[in-house]
């Protein structure tokens, strides 16, 4: 692989970083994070300021139906605005890893302001003590109605909720038996929802009638919670559902298995999650590394975060550019490349549902395994719509984003045109310290010879960039992050 | 200084006219705006959103009699995307604003379109993002330019007339306003929605005073979106954010605060009936039930009766006070006592 940025490793290493524990950064990002080293790098992650999104008051006066339906592109957008518009992109990306592993989707629950809820909740633990989320998520009412806790009582347990905890968001298969799940279903009784009944039945009627959703509301049932003797994971005693995740969490199953996900979300592309039981991580080393930090922290999951982006491991060359964005990546660092949005508008709908092309819309997980990722993000339908959208993004010059890009261009080269190679190293580096392969370079050089010469300074110089741009953003590299 | 004073001003709940319908028919589906016809009948401006159907004019009145729909969702004439606002003309003709759309609509009093105007822009005559409507009392209309941050005046047929106001934070500018009322004296009430203000101005658009600054107390507001004002000059707001309306008197002495209680209307009764299930279900409804949460929106989200994004006023014969929400789909009437 050819690196066509001129600032060399050092760089290069924060933009795999941004890129990972964000989206694709801006030149913007790229340099106040460089001027930080690649430690300081690290620490401002965990350290942030404000997020300073758009704001949510915003939000609802222009997009009444953002907060309030059951309607998926609207409640997706608001998450969307978010991760465009944030100052903190690391939180959002920590959103969408637990997004993906416990996987809630409103096409079950109709209404998307409990899934926005849900996701708030995933800013706010996300990165603490696993044992914190995973109560949070076990009285989540979102979480709840989506695996039928609200069916699960003390006379007439329903193992939803509890197998899944430990297959599909903790532990996974192979790591417990059929009694666990019983015994950890009979933890989870009583764990519901205010108004029962009733939310449960709308739900299910698909109804917004009388007075359109009522936001759930968490709420222990004392009398429909089974105390009695429970044996879970070895471990006999009157547990609830606190004391089962207080097992679940000391069990050195359970950092193995998170720790995998992290390396499928955050470092390289690992097997489907289904295959796990019978084939071993690609990185073991890595997986220890993360699971000593999990046990020497109080099962905290920024601490594993932490070790993974300082090993020598995430930093190698090997793991650069070894993944395969997402669409909420693509999407979300195309429109932060272009500026973002300053103000609500119409477009928004655009992004979300083209997120849902590629396949993953938003709050609306296929199923409760959430997405595999990896190659399966790619099919000649979705690399249709992710070459459209990136490049119908950057193709507008008077966009922020891209007058910023082309006005630094102006600045290094005040002499008037650009040579066509300097020109495509300096855009590399300014739209996020991209790669691309030698002959893919070649090719868009050879574009670029064939504008006439292209002045930054000039409106007709500003097209060819961005149409340049339209290129960059098009190419294989950058599906790759 | 404004104290609550010996005679205050109180609003008793009265009833509540309304029913999610998202898919149309009788009821509202996120409603933005409300007017009274000289006749009595209520005009809600049915929102909607951008996928399902419910979007529209549509026309009740007080005895939750169902009368028609006009207009809908689309960018052709007499109809709209983003719709912010309505009001009647002296002739009864209703005007509406769409700030998608950059237009005034104009329909005649038995409802067929007539005409539109509108361009966007920044400049005499342009408005971007029109977001309140109100007659003065010259019968030129009042069109809050939203993203210009000023009020800008018509004529009915939409020719320019002057312009009040700016961007900022000092006394006759604004922060993104949203509506417009004009008392019956003829000052001119402006939620100034992100100052989290009220100001007033005469007939003329000379500025007179403001009220409220940022907060939860009483005086206090967070993102006021709309007023209306009695012949005694009490002044009521939709205090948007914090989801609540306060009253004021005409010194803007604190009277009341008013958070919502909603109970099932003539439609909604109905619809339970024919429901056998929700029926059975909602009979062990707690309207009220034990939150976790502080902030007036999510308390909303989970708490039927109250206000959810109240969004805009109405007088009906200067006795009971319409309020109506975008997020519960209907109006609550509150009378005065």
């Amino acid at each position: 692989m050819t690196t066509t940025t001129k600032s060399g490793t050092d760089l290069d290493l924060i933009a795999h970083l941004l890129r990972r524990a964000g989206f694709n950064p801006t030149w913007d990002e790229l340099q106040e994070h460089a001027a930080l080293g690649y430690d300081g790098a690290v620490d401002r992650l965990f350290n942030p300021g404000p997020a300073d999104p758009m704001p949510s008051d915003v939000i609802r006066r222009y997009h009444p139906d953002q907060t309030i339906t059951q309607i998926a592109p609207s409640s997706g957008s608001v998450w969307m605005y978010r991760m465009s518009t944030t100052k903190t992109p690391f939180e959002e990306k920590i959103a969408l890893f637990w997004h993906r592993i416990f996987a809630t989707g409103q096409t079950k629950l109709i209404q998307g302001k409990v899934m926005l809820t849900q996701i708030e909740m995933f800013r706010k633990y996300g990165l603490g003590s696993f044992r914190d989320l995973l109560i949070q998520l076990s009285q989540d009412p979102a979480m709840i109605l989506w695996l039928d806790n609200q069916d699960n009582h003390k006379d007439n347990i329903n193992e939803n909720y509890g197998r899944e905890i430990l297959e599909l968001f903790a532990m996974g298969v192979g790591n417990y038996t059929e009694e666990d799940i019983k015994e950890c279903s009979r933890a989870f009784t009583g764990w519901t929802i205010a108004n029962m009944p009733y939310m449960s039945i709308r739900m299910r009627n698909n109804t917004l009638r009388p007075y359109g959703y009522v936001a759930w509301q968490y709420k222990f049932d004392p009398e429909d919670h089974d105390d009695g003797e429970k044996t879970f994971l070895g471990e006999t005693g009157n547990f609830n559902g606190e004391d089962v995740i207080d097992i679940i969490c000391k069990n050195p199953a359970t950092p193995a298995f998170i720790a995998r996900h992290i390396y499928h979300h955050f470092v390289a592309d690992e097997l489907p999650v289904p295959q796990w039981p019978f084939e071993g991580p690609k990185d073991p080393a890595a997986i220890q590394l993360m699971v000593d930090a999990y046990f020497a922290n109080d099962y905290s999951i920024g601490a594993m975060l932490r070790a993974m982006f300082e090993s020598d491991i995430f930093k190698s060359e090997e793991k650069r550019h070894a993944r395969i964005k997402s669409p909420a990546e693509l999407i979300v660092g195309t429109l932060r490349m272009a500026g973002g949005f300053d103000w609500p508008t119409q477009e928004i709908f655009k992004a979300t549902a083209a997120c849902g092309y590629m396949g993953q819309s938003l709050l609306a997980p296929v199923s409760v395994e959430g997405w595999m990722g990896g190659d399966d993000w790619i099919s000649t339908g979705s690399m249709v719509q992710r070459i459209n959208f990136a490049s119908d993004t950057v193709g507008d010059h008077n966009k922020k984003g891209i007058r910023q890009i082309v006005d630094r261009v102006a600045e290094r080269h005040p002499e008037g045109n650009v040579d066509p190679e300097e020109l495509l190293d300096d855009l590399l580096e300014l739209a996020g310290a991209i790669h691309v392969e030698s002959d893919t370079l070649a090719g868009i050089v050879t574009y670029a010879s064939q504008q006439g010469g292209i002045d930054p300074r000039t409106e007709d110089g500003a097209a060819k960039i961005a149409s340049i741009l339209q290129l960059i953003v098009s190419t294989r590299e950058y599906q790759l992050v | 200084m404004t104290t609550k004073t010996g005679t205050s001003l109180e609003l008793e709940y009265r009833d509540t006219n309304g029913f999610g319908a998202a898919q149309g028919g009788r009821g509202y589906y996120l409603p933005v705006d409300l007017a009274v016809r000289s006749d009595g009948r209520i005009y809600v401006l049915s929102r909607g959103d951008a996928v399902q159907g419910g979007n529209g004019i549509k026309i009740t009145d007080i005895e939750h009699n169902w009368y028609d729909v006009i207009s809908g969702r689309g960018r052709s004439p007499g109809e709209f995307i983003s719709a912010t606002a309505i009001v009647f003309d002296a002739n009864d003709r209703i005007f509406m604003a769409d700030e998608e759309l950059n237009r005034i609509t104009i329909f005649d009093a038995d409802h067929s379109y007539v005409t539109h105007w509108g361009t966007q822009g920044s400049g005499d005559g342009e408005f971007d993002g029109p977001s309140g409507l109100a007659f003065d009392r010259d019968g030129n209309l009042l069109v809050v330019d939203d993203k210009n941050h000023r009020i800008q005046r018509y004529t009915p047929e939409g020719g320019y007339i002057s312009s009040i106001g700016s961007h900022g934070s000092g006394d006759g500018e604004f922060n993104f306003p949203w509506g417009v009322t004009v008392a019956p004296d003829g000052n001119i009430y402006v939620a100034d929605w992100r100052n989290d203000r009220i100001q007033r101005f005469t007939h003329d658009g000379e500025f007179i005073d403001a009220h409220g600054t940022t907060g939860l107390g009483e005086n206090q507001f967070h993102r006021p979106s709309n007023t209306a004002v009695d012949t005694d000059g009490n002044i009521f707001v939709a205090d948007w954010a914090n989801q609540r309306v306060q009253v004021f008197d005409k010194s803007w002495n604190f009277q009341t605060s008013i958070r919502g209680a909603g109970e099932l209307s003539v439609w909604a009764a109905e619809y339970i009936d024919a429901n056998a299930d929700e029926k059975e279900a909602r009979s062990s409804f707690d309207p009220y039930p034990e939150l976790d949460v502080e902030d007036p929106h999510e308390v909303s989200a989970r708490t039927e009766p109250y206000f959810w994004d109240p969004v805009s006023l109405a007088l009906f014969d200067d006795t009971r006070l319409l309020v109506l929400e975008t997020g519960r789909h209907r109006f609550q009437v509150w009378e005065k006592v």
